[in-house]
């Protein structure tokens, strides 16, 4: 009976195909949104997963997340070196500052700056390069992805000279940060580059970058530092996490982003319970002349199931297929850095539309299931 | 037999017993509330009767659960309604062989004894079109060939020419008419229309729920 089951929908063109672009566009909805706001939180971790060296990072007890430091003495990062357990500790400054191009143009930029010696914080991408370029007095170097934000004319940036805070500075090199919440172009210089040129402060260091010795671990060291020196220390993880959380937790975005998707799902629920019902109440003589003849509750059920999940698999294809697209031609587009189909999203989105098909389909069904087979007899 | 109606309930059918002879045509005629579609529908088995007892064809429906009714009209009858009820998106042929299909009949195997049936019945060229593509006399002939198809003991006509023209309407008698000829088929027409009246072997009136004695009813072929 399932054959004739699937044929009697894919009969009926216009509802076959509203129900599979129904659920194509639905599950678009929700497994973009997903996609989108699960790679937005991730920007939030991205200044802390830039820095691959650091196991540990040290800060100000108040700190919330990277791109908000308070600045600590430099008194730290020895005190930190001081910690049993601690293999190395590098100094490193983030913070927003202010860069005019030769042309007079003005943009914020995230200044980094990073450790004169290892060079610990620079992106490891393209690094040998960002490493030779680093080196010399007031160099900076760019971050590819987001450079056209500071020359939109689509100039090459290296070889450009420009002023940060007043002081000249020259691009000599680029590199490929993984983007971030805050947006803004980033700029890495050597740390004492950095200090020299951003607003006379008492304290500057943002924070401390900390290697474990081998056999010690981050959670342990991190145990540690906190209890030496009375700063707040979290391991890299820790630290990448809170990052998402203050994106949860301070942001309205979780809310717009739960309405899209919501939306997604209502969609959903709508065009399948709607145009399935529309589908059984439409054929409900034809169904009552099958239950006359013989066909069972039991073989209707796994009729208009069968139904519902064909359709409902099409529809999901679509809509999978469409945001698989979605993120595949924007992979070089530096404003969906970092958006990715998680196969969790996948599943997930799955498990969404086979119950909402499946319900539906229940739902739509009982009047069927209860019916009375002589009503096929009735005017 | 009596149906809920308001506060209280309407009896529409009243110790009613009737013969219906295999290898004949039976009418059962009579004015609309008569009773004619409820007594139908309980021999067919798709209703239940509130008292009284069932017996078709050697079975008491009354005491059967709801699977073996199902079973016994998937088997024992076969159903010519008066609108067709044909499904609009199968083929003739598939249609046909809907009540092969649901007692477990590969699709293959019951489309081509439907395909059979149908060449019987005239429709070999028109078994692979759509019931839209039929006219309401072609439409009726396949709904004959799913009645059919499985080789029932007993089949059940509601108003089958209700929805046709006077010569569509003949075309599908005599067809019936040779599907009653089988001895060990009987075919139960419940109709309105006195045009048929001389296909019917014999013809019962019911009236108030209560089956009147044979009566004329102009020229059945034969009584019994």
């Amino acid at each position: 009976m399932l054959n004739i089951a699937l044929k009697m929908l894919m009969g009926d063109r216009v509802k076959y195909l509203g129900l599979a672009l129904g659920i194509g566009f639905a599950t678009l909805l929700m497994t973009q949104q997903t996609s989108i706001f699960i790679g937005l939180l991730t920007w939030g971790a991205n200044p802390v997963l830039d820095v691959r060296e650091a196991q540990v990072w040290v800060m100000d007890p108040r700190v919330r997340q990277a791109d908000q430091p308070e600045a600590l003495s430099d008194q730290a990062l020895y005190r930190v070196r001081s910690v049993d357990g601690v293999a190395w500790a590098a100094p490193y400054f983030r913070g927003p500052s202010t860069l005019r191009s030769a042309d007079g143009a003005l943009a914020a930029v995230t200044l980094i700056g990073v450790d004169n010696q290892s060079l610990i914080g620079l992106p490891p991408a393209n690094r040998a390069e960002a490493a030779n370029a680093i080196r010399g007095r007031n160099a900076i170097v760019i971050d590819r992805g987001t450079a056209h934000l500071v020359f939109p004319d689509g100039r090459d940036p290296v070889g450009q000279t420009a002023e940060i805070n007043d002081n000249r500075v020259t691009i000599t090199g680029e590199t490929r940060a993984l983007t971030t919440f805050a947006g803004l172009p980033i700029v890495f210089m050597k740390y004492t580059d950095a200090i020299s040129i951003t607003p006379p402060e008492r304290n500057k260091l943002s924070f401390v970058l900390v290697g474990a010795r081998d056999g010690v671990s981050p959670a342990d060291l991190a145990a540690r530092i906190e209890a030496q020196t009375g700063l707040r220390a979290l391991t890299r993880d820790q630290f990448a996490r809170a990052g998402v959380d203050f994106i949860i937790n301070n942001t309205g975005i979780p809310l717009s982003f739960g309405i899209a998707i919501g939306l997604g799902v209502l969609v959903a629920v709508v065009i399948t319970a709607l145009t399935l019902a529309m589908f059984i109440t439409e054929n409900l003589k034809n169904f009552g002349a099958l239950k006359a003849i013989g066909v069972t509750n039991q073989q209707i059920l796994q009729m208009v199931m069968g139904q519902a999940w064909l359709v409902g698999f099409i529809g999901y294809g679509l809509g999978i297929g469409g945001t698989a697209a979605f993120i595949f031609f924007g992979r070089n587009d530096p404003s969906l850095q970092g958006f990715s189909l998680h196969w969790q999203v996948v599943a997930g989105a799955a498990l969404v539309v086979f119950v909402i098909v499946s319900a539906s389909a229940f739902f739509s069904v009982r009047r069927v299931l209860k019916m009375d087979p002589a009503i096929v007899f009735r005017g | 037999m009596e149906f809920p109606s308001g506060a209280g309930s309407i009896r529409v059918l009243h110790r009613v017993s009737l013969d219906v002879a295999y290898g004949a045509m039976t009418f059962l005629v009579g004015p609309s509330g008569s009773g004619k579609t409820t007594m139908l529908s309980i021999l067919s088995g798709t209703l239940s009767p509130t008292d009284g007892a069932v017996e078709v064809m050697g079975e008491r429906l009354d005491q059967m659960r709801d699977a073996e009714l199902v079973r016994f009209r998937r088997r024992r009858i076969g159903f010519i309604f008066q609108q067709y009820n044909l499904i609009g998106t199968l083929t003739a042929a598939e249609n046909a062989a809907i009540p092969l299909i649901a007692d477990g009949t590969k699709t293959e195997t019951a489309t081509r004894r439907a395909t059979d049936v149908l060449a019987q019945l005239g429709l070999a060229d028109h078994a692979w079109k759509l019931p839209r593509q039929l006219s309401g006399g072609q439409q009726q002939r396949v709904a004959i060939a799913r009645a059919l198809v499985h080789e029932p003991a007993l089949i059940v006509c509601d108003e089958p020419t209700a929805a046709l023209d006077a010569e569509a309407g003949q075309g599908v008698m005599r067809l019936l008419e040779d599907a009653a000829k089988s001895p060990d088929r009987a075919v139960l027409v419940v109709t309105h229309d006195d045009r048929i009246y001389r296909f019917a072997d014999r013809i019962l009136h019911i009236e108030d729920g209560r089956i009147a004695p044979d009566a004329d009813h102009g020229e059945p072929r034969h009584a019994h």
